[in-house]
């Protein structure tokens, strides 16, 4: 089974490939459409749409889904139901390319409702307590997102068809088209976890390693971004569009904050995921559709390669995923430290791999556009914070000293999640360069000040001296946490955000539904029906007991009542 | 049910339980071994300074200050062992064992008639197996 799809997803890759390279280099694109039913002057289509974008990003999760297979081969060697989760990953691959391929917004529908559902899925593959609320919390967050496609569906029957992309020229400044942009970008919010949503992402991680890779770091979440880069032309002149810059900012400024307090090191990778999916909305709010699509995909590369590289670092700890028992691993997997530090200095932007070509090409476009100063702080912040966050993780994992037990056998000799990793490690390495030469050659003349343009490299400095500070511990040290203890814990559970849409949604219900649990249920009811008969009943049965239990009593008591009676009729 | 109390803790267990907390909250905010050693020895010169206490009112006071004050410094994201309560891989993997079999109801077991009946007489061999192995059990070892 491993092997069959592994084999025919890579082959659909190349299937992909090729096709892509027809179709740039002839600048086609194809429109398929079956008609299905039409009545009422309503049309009911089914229709595809390739063009060089959806076929990219295409070949892209078929990679990625190809060699995560692999991977998990052997990293589930011993999962009993090993077929349940490929034949998962595999629907989950099917959504993705329906929502990728479609123009319409039913089978987006179709696509986007079977990702949310494969997802929660995929989440509850480890059936214990924390999957199984970490699951409900991502279906629900999910869900307001498909609720909010629903209403979509519904409001643009107005217009006969659910074509969207007819209409983007000439619906634009129509009042129903305001109200249907608006709902795709909350479900767009909700699928990519920017900030009212953003709990579900972290909480995610009680998925497989190989699950987290391929769904939670490089495709599922991008399906947000994606359908707003489809809408784009829609959305980029809405008042919307700007709280949406300002909330993908938050999210990235948060998540590199949360990221550096949080210790599990799948959520660090996931919250620096989050991280760069506040960085992809925020140069498509900037409108910058193609960059954002770029960064999309060059980041897809090297955030299933870390996953990868935690989920080999995982199993050989036996199953810790806390830094704090890691240290100095780097001696004992030298070629998953490799990988490992390749994809977190992509991930960093450090130049010449791949997340270089998008990261760097998107700090100078916002150099280069005149927006406030809080925006222009906060992306570099947030890029500072990346390079912090990512050297405290080397630091913990790769460098400082071994933590866990007294003996231990660490070793590096699983081939199969090599072998997956190797072909990924290549991928991060060069699929900047070679998107940006061939796809994304536009000629921005970008002119910078040489010290703006020196920004990121500041920043990027800063950052790792700062890594490196927080992670080394000095025995008469104090700990920097518990000094700030209020702010620490408020930024370290990502601004109590998951309190917020958990705890703080359901108290107020919870609350309310235990009072009338109290008053009626065990209150008002009670007496009234089961208890309250109940105590008639034996009230009753006690009082005629007194007459039962007393016969003697009775009997005399009569009979003396019955010779007062006589007497008073014959003697009076 | 849960708020019921199943047995009686002493002082000195309430004591030594908060100690344990103390120290595993230690461990989450300190990761390096020797400066958790260095901590964890200013934690017990605390707990011992007052080891000799014999006014009970103070030492119960004391015992509440304590408890208070790790409530409020616990670690945002405590450290757990990955398979125990509160890990990540806690209960994981749950294998059920093979005994639930013989406790499906006969309406259920009906539904696999073959393999029920293979299992039967797979049950009959073993025991018979056992039995010319190790001979029959004695009467007295039999408890039901």
């Amino acid at each position: 089974m491993c092997f069959n799809s592994f084999f025919f997803l890579f082959f659909f890759m190349l299937i992909n490939f090729f096709f892509f390279v027809y179709f740039i280099m002839n600048g086609l694109s194809v429109f398929f459409e079956w008609e299905i039913i039409s009545f009422n002057s309503m049309s009911i289509v089914m229709s595809i749409l390739l063009d060089w974008m959806s076929l990219l990003f295409m070949m892209f999760v078929s990679l990625i889904s190809s060699v995560v297979i692999f991977y998990s081969k052997s990293y589930m060697n011993s999962e009993l139901n090993l077929n349940r989760l490929i034949i998962l990953v595999l629907m989950f691959v099917f959504s993705m390319v329906l929502l990728i391929i479609s123009p319409n917004l039913i089978s987006i529908l179709l696509g986007w409702d079977g990702l949310g559902l494969i997802s929660y899925c995929l989440v509850i593959y480890y059936q214990n307590l924390k999957s199984y609320n970490a699951g409900m919390l991502t279906a629900l967050s999910n869900r307001i997102g498909d609720v909010m496609i629903l209403m979509v569906i519904c409001w643009i029957m107005n217009y006969g068809s659910w074509n969207y992309i007819f209409y983007f020229d000439f619906m634009k400044n129509d009042y129903v088209m305001f109200i249907i942009s608006f709902m795709i970008i909350i479900a767009a919010m909700t699928k990519s976890a920017q900030i009212p949503f953003s709990s579900w992402l972290p909480a995610a991680m009680a998925a497989p390693t190989p699950v987290s890779a391929l769904v939670h770091s490089s495709t599922l979440v991008t399906a947000g971004v994606y359908l707003l880069i489809r809408f784009n032309y829609l959305l980029i002149d809405m008042f919307f569009f700007k709280v949406l810059l300002f909330l993908s900012i938050l999210t990235m400024f948060m998540s590199g904050i949360s990221a550096n307090y949080e210790f599990d090191l799948k959520k660090i990778i996931a919250l620096s995921t989050l991280s760069q999916l506040g960085l992809m909305m925020s140069i498509l709010s900037l409108g910058f559709p193609d960059i954002a699509f770029f960064h999309l995909l060059t980041h897809a590369m090297f955030k299933a390669l870390l996953f990868m590289c935690a989920g080999v670092i995982i199993h050989m700890m036996n199953d810790i995923q806390d830094i704090r028992y890691m240290g100095g691993l780097s001696l004992y997997i030298p070629l998953t430290s490799l990988c490992l530090n390749i994809s977190n200095l992509s991930l960093c932007g450090i130049p010449f791999l791949s997340g270089f070509y998008s990261k760097d090409l998107i700090l100078e476009m916002v150099s280069f556009n005149s927006f406030n100063l809080m925006v222009f702080i906060l992306f570099y912040l947030s890029t500072g914070l990346t390079v912090f966050y990512t050297f405290r993780l080397i630091m913990y994992v790769m460098i400082s000293d071994f933590n866990l037990m007294m003996i231990y056998n660490l070793y590096d000799e699983d081939y199969i999640m090599l072998n997956s990793m190797f072909v990924l490690l290549f991928m991060s390495l060069l699929s900047g360069s070679f998107l940006s030469w061939f796809i994304f050659f536009y000629p921005y003349m970008i002119y910078l000040p040489f010290n703006l343009k020196l920004m990121v490299i500041y920043v990027s400095i800063l950052g790792s001296i700062l890594g490196f500070m927080v992670s080394n511990m000095g025995i008469y040290s104090l700990n920097k946490l518990l000094l700030s203890y209020n702010l620490s814990s408020f930024l370290c559970l990502m601004w109590f955000m998951p309190n917020l849409s958990t705890y703080g949604l359901s108290y107020i219900y919870l609350n309310f539904s235990q009072i009338l649990f109290k008053n009626i249920d065990m209150g008002w009811s009670e007496i009234y029906s089961g208890k309250g008969i109940f105590n008639i009943l034996k009230n009753y049965s006690v009082f005629y007991n007194i007459y039962q239990m007393n016969n003697f009593k009775i009997y005399l008591f009569s009979f003396i009542l019955w010779f007062m009676i006589l007497f008073i009729f014959f003697f009076i | 049910m849960a708020q019921i109390p199943l047995g009686v803790k002493t002082h000195a267990q309430k004591v030594c339980s908060l100690y344990k907390r103390a120290l595993r909250n230690l461990e989450a905010y300190y990761d390096r071994r020797h400066v958790y050693r260095y901590q964890a020895v200013l934690l017990r010169e605390r707990f011992d300074k007052h080891a000799k206490e014999t006014n009970m009112i103070k030492a119960n006071e004391l015992l509440k200050e304590g408890e208070e004050e790790l409530f409020l410094k616990q670690h945002p994201i405590p450290k757990y062992f990955a398979t125990s309560p509160g890990g990540v891989a806690h209960e994981r993997v749950v294998t059920p064992p093979d005994w639930v079999l013989d406790y499906w109801h006969p309406l259920e077991k009906a539904q696999y008639p073959e393999y029920f009946k293979k299992r039967e007489q797979r049950k009959k061999e073993f025991v018979a197996m056992w039995e010319k192995e190790y001979g029959k059990p004695d009467e007295k070892d039999k408890h039901h």
